[in-house]
């Protein structure tokens, strides 16, 4: 049990860090003065609910949140490649957001369930809180959709570059089999992604963008394909390029990452690193 | 220092009373109904902290302010101080006093009814101006200087001003 456990937490707490410390890069540099608020906001709540997630490891492991933060090499941080996207524009940086908080709250949804009780109310607390995130992310996206066309095409092709990645949160965890078994985990990972792409099927077909609807369709019947056994193990280094084919970035589940990453981990830990042991 | 009236776990009720809350100082964690449970064996006082919000990065300061706090209560030889998410916080736990105390602070309370999506922006409920009372007020932004924050403006009297997030 402990190990499945160790490994979902650290799992859901490697994303929500990873996402919050690319939101946080916007704190100062955000288009415009409310945004630079809204998104300095959400990555602290994001990185709050990592450490909530790492106590829960920490409790079994008989480490500390901190350590699981910051203390790891690369190659053991299991974030899925969405969340470690250089944050590019500001189109790419709301599509990962809509997409990413939707395949969070799918995933909140069914851990509310979960057999741990811990896990189950620290779920069903963060999701409370992470409405503001949907409402936020969703009301930019439809507002951006309704409104000129050149801001609705810089969405439209940064949604179809990020939903493919997407896929990727619902790569299977390590211990996934037994995380499942031991409803830690209630519903498997293939049949949240399934959830998470009728949901969002329905909202692209509602935003006119019935395209990304259908290939994403498409998308999750080469990710079922390929995640029954081809998964590249990690070498323990960890930094390789993402795979290209099918299009759609898995790997980060087994510690597979991107260049992209390793800038952001030496940012995120130097910190940790420089001052070993040190408290604030 | 608590006296040595009524018993051990009303006196650690009284110290609780006087832990503020190191963001919003002008409350108490017990004004907050961030207190889920208290309990005192043998000298040893069990005190069950729900967070207001999971990211709040004053959890550890709370945590240790409600600890030394306890152990200074006369009867108390031990203190466990218990984060906990079960229930979840919810603004319905903030006392009548509490509000009273939020809205003298300049913040103003929230609805009690959790986020309800009621304007283009998607902000919840409308709050009223802790300053001039007025319902005439505009939500500018869900989020804020803390977690639990969100920016209003006051049309009335044209301030700006802040409220305790519904959650």
């Amino acid at each position: 049990m402990s190990k499945a456990l160790v490994s979902l937490v650290t799992t859901l707490g490697d994303d929500e860090l990873v996402l919050g410390h690319r939101h946080s890069e916007w704190t100062g540099y955000a288009p415009h003065m409310e945004e630079d608020v809204a998104f300095s906001s959400i990555a602290q709540d994001e990185i709050g609910h990592a450490a909530a997630y790492y106590s829960i490891a920490a409790g079994v492991t008989g480490g500390s949140a901190d350590a699981l933060a910051f203390g790891r090499d690369p190659g053991e941080y299991r974030n899925a490649i969405l969340c470690e996207r250089p944050n590019g524009d500001w189109a790419f940086t709301l599509a990962r957001h809509w997409l990413y908080d939707n395949a969070d709250d799918v995933r909140l949804a069914a851990l509310e369930e979960s057999s741990h009780s811990d896990l189950a109310a620290l779920a069903h607390k963060i999701r409370r809180e992470e409405r503001y995130h949907l409402i936020h992310a969703n009301t930019w996206v439809r507002r951006i959709v309704r409104g000129p066309v050149e801001g609705r095409t810089k969405l439209v092709d940064a949604v179809s570059e990020a939903y493919v990645e997407a896929l990727g949160l619902f790569e299977p965890i390590e211990e996934e089999a037994a995380a499942v078994s031991e409803g830690l985990l209630p519903v498997p990972s293939a049949e949240l992604m399934a959830r998470f792409v009728e949901r969002m099927a329905a909202t692209l077909d509602e935003l006119g963008m019935p395209t990304e609807a259908q290939r994403t369709t498409d998308q999750a019947a080469q990710f079922e394909a390929s995640s029954s056994g081809d998964l590249i193990e990690s070498d323990g280094s960890g930094l390789v390029a993402p795979p290209t084919a099918p299009a759609v970035a898995i790997g980060g589940r087994t510690g597979r990452h991107t260049d992209a990453f390793k800038e952001l981990w030496d940012v995120m830990t130097v910190t940790y690193r420089s001052h070993p042991g040190a408290s604030w | 220092m608590s006296t040595s009236l009524g018993t051990v776990e009303e006196r650690v009720w009284d110290a609780l009373a006087e832990v503020l809350d190191p963001e919003i100082p002008a409350v108490s964690v017990v004004d907050m109904g961030m207190i889920r449970e208290v309990s005192v064996a043998g000298g040893v006082a069990s005190v069950v902290v729900l967070p207001t919000f999971t990211g709040c990065p004053a959890i550890p300061i709370i945590e240790r302010d409600v600890s030394a706090a306890v152990a200074a209560v006369e009867g108390v030889s031990e203190v466990r101080v218990t984060t906990s998410f079960s229930p979840p916080w919810t603004d319905d736990r903030i006392t009548g006093d509490g509000r009273r105390k939020l809205k003298e602070f300049g913040l103003a309370p929230p609805t009690g009814k959790g986020p309800v999506l009621i304007t283009e922006i998607g902000l919840p409920a409308v709050a009223r101006c802790p300053f001039c009372g007025s319902a005439d007020t505009r939500a500018e932004n869900s989020f804020g200087p803390t977690p639990c924050r969100a920016l209003y403006y006051c049309t009335a009297c044209r301030n700006p001003f802040e409220q305790f997030k519904p959650v």
